[in-house]
């Protein structure tokens, strides 16, 4: 059971900061408070009595997103219904809408932020992935001598382990910053016993370019999520990818090399196979996912054409 | 403490309240504002009983800092229609038989508005995914998609409202399809399970569990606890004034743990307190000294010789051994033309009933002990409780509140004497509401089994001999075991008529959760073993898995495992009945669903590939940009 | 080079079941009223626990008292005001409680009907009642069920019933288990399809057919709604649900860890419901709410062989379990072992043949 003597709801930025500035110890930000009740339950954390709860969600500058040079700042109250939702978004972030799907169910995804997902840095979120394939960033706020100071942090970097960020004790996070990725397929891999309110043992997110015959690889995102401590961008995979032919057999070949990327060693045989077909199924679900591209693959049409 | 301040809007009118500022929405609206319509199921978000509309978005009132309500406009399920009213979609719940223990009901009951408000038009993949937050452990939500599809015809217009009516009926009411008479109280909230009422002056119980799953109690200290304010009293093993010991077949568990503890979560002291927060942080300050002992936590260890005793009248840690012997074995297997022999196990599986364990007692002006539980076996429990407080049968009473959900999980008095006694203590009210947590750890399960399996056969697929070992962990307790054996060893080898069988069922004693009744009684374990077999000899001996089931089918005069002789059998019609309804291609079954042709037929729905909806807003949104 | 991704395949299996408490005696008692207003009143000792018995009580007093399902009031549930009914279990609610509050609510009528019958001085057996009408058969005479009340009563006659139902099991015997447990047997019947993903291991359940014998239907959409829920509770059985501890101690503390089937993984369920009445009670109906998930674990195991040649054993086939027995499966080694004992059978055949 969570406990706490007094519940804030600020409704600037400013305000937010100051009072978490000066809010007594132990004290909690939340966004969607999706991940903190639950985890203050037996079997868990327990009962757990906090001093001060700061609710951001009032907040209006950190509502929102627009448009910055190829790239959209998502302001920190952005929840994963929105990417069901809000078409724009649905096209500029194409792994997005599938990450949302799979992520817990629609009531929660109206409360929980992508920010706060990405702070809590649980090792088997699914923001994580998706948002490390979309080159993203986190946006770090707080106050240095009465003025607000931002700052970026890659999130590849920003998630250090389990539950470990690069934040610090006086930032409040407002802001995801990623790529826009226009034309661009995505998807998003998940397994688990049923198919709501899934939890992983991995994931996978990625982004697919095509040349416009849908013959090669023109850029490719691929990313791992569960099988560390910390999210992994496939990057060699990537420049193997890109600029070549599409083939199942090269897709198949990228794949293999996933497994060794799996570096938890709880349900390691499990997760060494899984991240290798999520590889294949990702490329192949967001090569289907591009907008108005009927992809050849190399070694299909040798076999037609055989 | 100091205050927080809601100013909203619930379901239309205006609220002004200050409560606790740690209250949860669902707190806030079940106890500040009596609207109890929405449940609590797990507290963590998982099962959806407490779905309510903030701001015309749905969401889960157990995930939702009641601050955040403020401002806000809230409509819960009291609020979809006017008092006295449905909607269609409660209507069309009523119509179809939608609800069953109903305490899922008011969320689902929402899901659905929701569901039907964000798109008009869903199909029925896209009102499945919207309604995947919310769990229903009764209906199989068949007919709950079924309802969700009439309503959804029905306020389009496209459904004449005559769909939500009853069905006529002829010339009698055996065969009707009448609809649930308990199903408005539950469509709309209205009825009061046991974690819904409220009595004046009603104490708040919590249960002090072990955090061991062996040991003995060397002192249990509960001053402290007793000492603080609001706490009303604190009661342990000794306040118990009759013989103790409560079980359905042995009555080998005590109220709370006596001298030791058998399982991690047994009940070992309870706090009744004014408010629910008092009697949490009492339970705090019970110091409780213990001496860990070995465990004991596989099944097939228990009846070593040295394995660790769980109780002292079982030495070998037996619960209980039902033997079936017909005919003779040996000739049997020297008769068969081919022998199976294989293993199989089931797992421990939870009830997982929405409505966690709740209940009330008091004691009334007459000096009756009253206790209103969603208990499946009140008579039974009566009887064990007027032996457990000393008191003549007259002045104990239990009362069955509305059972939200049971399977067998709900016949075991794990809770109902620490009321009875807190209440004979303090002669107040006093109430208990498990946890999901606690519900699962405190309630039985479902007994996983092992089960060692030969079965000889003839080339015609007649079986010859059965040999049938099951192997089953009791737990801490005997609670249902014994029955639950019994009943496996009855129905073990299916229904076949077997001329030569050995069977075996064993229970034994281990600390691990205990394990209880639970829909089929052992018939679901026995019986998968049995089903697989009779699989597998199909494949061995290549005839039709029908066909071999009805070459050894129990017909009438057959005798049965036990030797009783039947005086009805239907296994050829219902074998007929679902062969013909599933289309089925004969066949062995010898991995041939790469090419059988009775796939995929009309009467199977489609795999659910998530995100439906995710194709069609950004198709619809290419059409309405050419539009514009 | 590309196989398949989804793999179908289809099982089934029977099973059969015994109706009330098992291998002793069982009874229940209800106590009724045909009340003012032409309405009814049932007491029972132990009702609804959701699977829709107030319901089929409330039908089969209408049926007996000539009146509606919705006119008859159930009190139930209270140790110190209904007569004893036992437990809520062991599929005996229709069969034990359905059958007493049918005999004590046939009692009332007839106390009613005796005095009728003298007012209308017409033979008692001509009296007929359903759906709050009276008549006398062959006759114009023709009255409401809530006249008829006012009538009794002005005779000074409070129309009431009691009975107790018995069901008459018996023990085992302590050697060899011989005895007749139940006097009342169910069979079933189900079919499995299923679609397995050879990439995840994640098993979808598309279709089930469930043929229940229930003996008679009393409310055939409630019967439905047991068998479905059943199946469901027998699919989270077979692919999801596992209670598990560490040395006692719950891994799955909550439902985010013991994981229930949702509304996203329900096969369509076919229902068929077989009526093989039970000749030894006045309602001639059996039961439905256990014996419906029996057989639903087994025919899904058989469909995931049927699909892609591995056999899961040990419950549930969760994805890593399914992915595991296909890394460790010999493709074909079914096949090989499956020809050796053909031609085992075959050299058998022949044998027998010439002898």
């Amino acid at each position: 059971m969570l406990t706490y003597d007094a519940y804030h709801m600020p409704t600037s930025l400013e305000e937010a900061l100051t009072l978490w500035a000066n809010a007594a110890e132990g004290s909690r930000l939340v966004s969607g408070a999706t991940d903190i009740l639950p985890w203050a339950r037996e079997g868990r954390a327990g009962d757990v009595h906090l001093p001060e709860m700061v609710d951001v969600t009032r907040i209006p500058d950190l509502d929102g997103y627009a448009f910055e040079k190829g790239r959209i700042r998502l302001g920190a109250n952005t929840v994963y219904q929105d990417f069901l939702t809000d078409v724009t978004l649905m096209r500029s972030l194409p792994c997005m809408p599938y990450c949302a799907i799979w992520f817990a169910d629609d009531q929660i995804r109206e409360q929980a932020s992508l920010a706060g997902n990405l702070v809590n840095a649980s090792p088997v979120a699914d923001g994580t992935p998706a948002v490390v394939a979309l080159n993203g960033e986190i946006e770090l706020a707080r106050l240095d001598g009465g003025q607000i100071v931002r700052r970026r942090v890659p999130v590849v970097d920003f998630i250090t382990g389990p539950g470990r960020t690069q934040i610090a004790e006086d930032e409040i996070a407002t802001a995801v910053i990623v790529d826009a990725c226009n034309g661009f397929g995505g998807s998003f891999q998940k397994v688990g016993q049923r198919r709501s309110l899934v939890i992983s043992v991995a994931c996978c997110a990625a982004l697919v370019k095509t040349d416009r015959d849908g013959r090669v690889f023109e850029d490719v995102r691929l990313s791992l999520g569960g099988v560390g401590p910390s999210p992994i961008r496939m990057i060699e995979a990537e420049n193997t990818l890109r600029g070549e032919r599409i083939s199942h057999g090269l897709i198949e070949q990228v794949a293999q090399t996933a497994a060794d990327r799996v570096g938890s060693r709880s349900r390691q045989d499990y997760r060494r196979e899984v991240v290798v077909n999520f590889i294949r199924a990702a490329l192949e679900d967001a090569l289907a996912d591009q907008p108005d591209i009927d992809v050849k693959f190399e070694d299909q049409e040798e076999q037609i054409n055989a | 403490m100091p205050k927080l301040r809601i100013e909203a809007e619930v379901n239309g009118r205006k609220v002004d309240r200050e409560t606790e500022p740690h209250k949860r929405l669902l707190d806030f609206l079940r106890d500040d504002l009596n609207l109890t319509g929405t449940k609590e199921g797990c507290g963590a978000g998982e099962c959806g009983t407490c779905s309510v509309f903030v701001d015309g978005k749905l969401v889960k009132s157990c995930l939702m800092p009641a601050g955040k309500a403020n401002g806000a406009k809230i409509e819960t399920i009291e609020g979809l229609a006017k008092p006295g009213d449905l909607t269609p979609v409660q209507r069309a719940f009523h119509k179809t038989g939608a609800s069953q223990c109903g305490y899922c009901i008011p969320g689902m009951v929402m899901a659905a508005t929701s569901a039907l408000r964000e798109n008009p038009q869903a199909d029925i993949e896209e009102i499945k995914e919207r309604l995947g937050g919310n769990i229903c452990r009764c209906t199989g939500y068949t007919k709950i998609f079924e309802a969700v599809e009439i309503a959804k015809g029905v306020i389009a217009g496209t459904v004449p409202e005559t769909a939500l009516e009853e069905d006529m009926v002829d010339d009698s009411f055996i065969g009707a399809n009448v609809r649930r008479l308990d199903a408005p109280s539950k469509v709309s909230g209205r009825l009061k399970y046991a974690a819904d009422m409220k009595l004046p002056d009603m104490l708040q119980m919590q249960v002090l569990r072990s955090p061991h799953a062996h040991a003995r109690i060397l002192s249990i200290d509960t001053s402290e606890a007793e000492a603080m304010d609001g706490v009303a009293c604190v009661i342990t093993a000794q306040d118990v004034p009759g013989t103790d010991g409560f079980g359905v077949f042995v009555h080998d568990q005590p109220i709370m743990a006596r001298d030791k503890v058998r399982h991690v979560g047994e009940a070992v002291a309870a706090v009744a307190a004014e408010d629910l927060v008092t009697a949490r942080r009492a339970l705090s300050k019970i110091k409780v000294e213990y001496e860990e002992l070995p465990g004991l936590f596989d099944p097939g260890e228990a009846m070593a010789p040295g394995a660790p005793v769980i109780h002292d009248y079982a030495q070998d840690n037996l619960i209980k051994h039902i033997p079936v012997r017909k005919g003779d074995v040996a000739a049997g297997f020297a008769e068969a033309d081919l022998i199976l022999e294989d293993d199989f196990s089931t797992q421990q599986v939870e009830h997982a009933y929405l409505e966690p364990e709740a209940g009330v007692a008091y004691v009334d002006p007459d000096d009756v002990v009253v206790v209103i539980s969603p208990s499946q076996n009140i008579s039974h429990h009566r009887h064990m409780l007027a032996e457990i407080i000393a008191k003549p049968i007259n002045k104990v009473r239990f009362i069955m509140s509305p059972v939200g959900g049971g399977f067998g999980g709900k016949e075991d008095m794990i809770y109902q004497g620490m009321l009875a006694l807190a209440a004979m203590k303090t002669h107040r009210p006093v109430q208990l509401n498990f946890t999901r947590e606690e519900s699962l750890i405190a309630s039985a399960k479902r007994h996983p089994s092992r089960v060692h399996y030969r079965m000889g056969l003839k080339w015609d697929g007649r079986i010859t001999a059965i040999e049938f070992d099951m192997l089953s962990d009791g737990g801490a307790f005997g609670m249902s075991s014994e029955g639950v054996m019994r009943k496996a060893a009855i129905l073990s080898c299916g229904p076949y008529e077997v001329h030569n069988l050995k069977v075996d069922t064993r229970v034994v004693y281990t600390n691990n959760t205990p394990s209880g009744a639970f829909r089929t009684f052992g018939g679901m374990q026995a019986q998968f073993a049995t089903e697989s077999m009779m699989d597998m000899a199909a494949e061995a001996l290549d005839m039709d898995p029908f066909e071999i089931r009805r070459v050894n089918m129990m017909k009438v005069g057959a005798k049965t495992h036990t030797q009783q002789t039947l005086e009805t059998a239907s296994l050829d019609r219902v074998l007929d009945a679902a062969e013909q309804a599933s289309r089925w291609e004969k066949g062995a079954p010898r991995v041939r669903g790469a090419t059988r042709k009775d796939l995929n037929g009309p009467d199977t729905r489609q795999p659910c590939t998530l995100g439906a909806r995710i194709k069609k807003a950004s198709k619809d949104s290419d059409e309405s940009e050419r539009v514009a | 080079m590309m196989t398949n991704r989804m793999k179908r395949g289809r099982g089934m299996a029977a099973s059969w079941y015994g109706i009330a408490r098992t291998a002793t005696i069982d009874r229940a008692g209800a106590w009724a009223e045909l009340d003012d207003g032409g309405t009814g009143k049932v007491v029972t000792g132990v009702t609804e626990i959701g699977e829709g018995i107030l319901t089929v009580l409330a039908q089969v007093a209408a049926e007996e008292m000539g009146i509606r399902p919705e006119d008859v009031t159930i009190g139930d549930n209270d140790t110190s005001r209904a007569p004893e009914a036992a437990h809520a279990g062991a599929t005996r609610q229709t069969y034990m409680i359905g059958n007493s509050v049918a005999l004590a609510a046939r009692e009332a009528r007839n106390a009613l009907f005796e005095e009728i019958a003298d007012h209308w001085d017409v033979p008692v057996e001509s009296l007929r009642a359903f759906n709050g009408e009276l008549w006398a058969e062959d006759t114009n005479l023709r009255m409401t069920m809530e006249d008829a009340v006012a009538t009794c009563k002005g005779r000074g006659v409070v129309p009431v019933g009691s009975a107790s139902f018995t069901a008459h099991g018996t023990g085992l015997d302590p050697v060899d288990g011989s005895g007749s447990p139940w006097q009342a047997y169910v069979f079933g019947t189900q079919v499995a399809e299923v679609e397995v993903d050879t990439w995840t291991g994640e098993v979808q359940v598309l279709g089930i057919w469930a043929a229940h014998d229930v003996g008679r239907a009393i409310n055939p959409r409630g019967v439905e709604g047991q068998i479905e829920g059943g199946v469901v509770q027998g699919l989270g059985q077979a692919l999801m649900e596992e209670y598990t501890t560490e040395k006692g101690h719950a891994i799955t503390h909550g439902f985010a860890k013991y994981i229930l089937p949702t509304s996203l993984d329900i096969p369509q369920i076919n229902c068929s419901i077989v009526e093989d009445p039970d000749p030894k009670s006045p309602l001639r109906a059996k039961g439905i709410g256990e014996p419906a998930l029996v057989p639903t674990a087994p025919a899904i195991m058989n469909a995931i062989y049927d699909a892609i040649g591995v056999r899961i054993k040990s419950l549930p086939a969760t994805p890593e379990k399914i992915l595991e027995a296909l890394r460790n499966h010999v493709p074909g080694r079914e096949q090989i072992a499956q020809s050796a004992r053909l031609e085992r059978a075959e050299a058998a055949r022949h044998q027998s043949a010439k002898a």
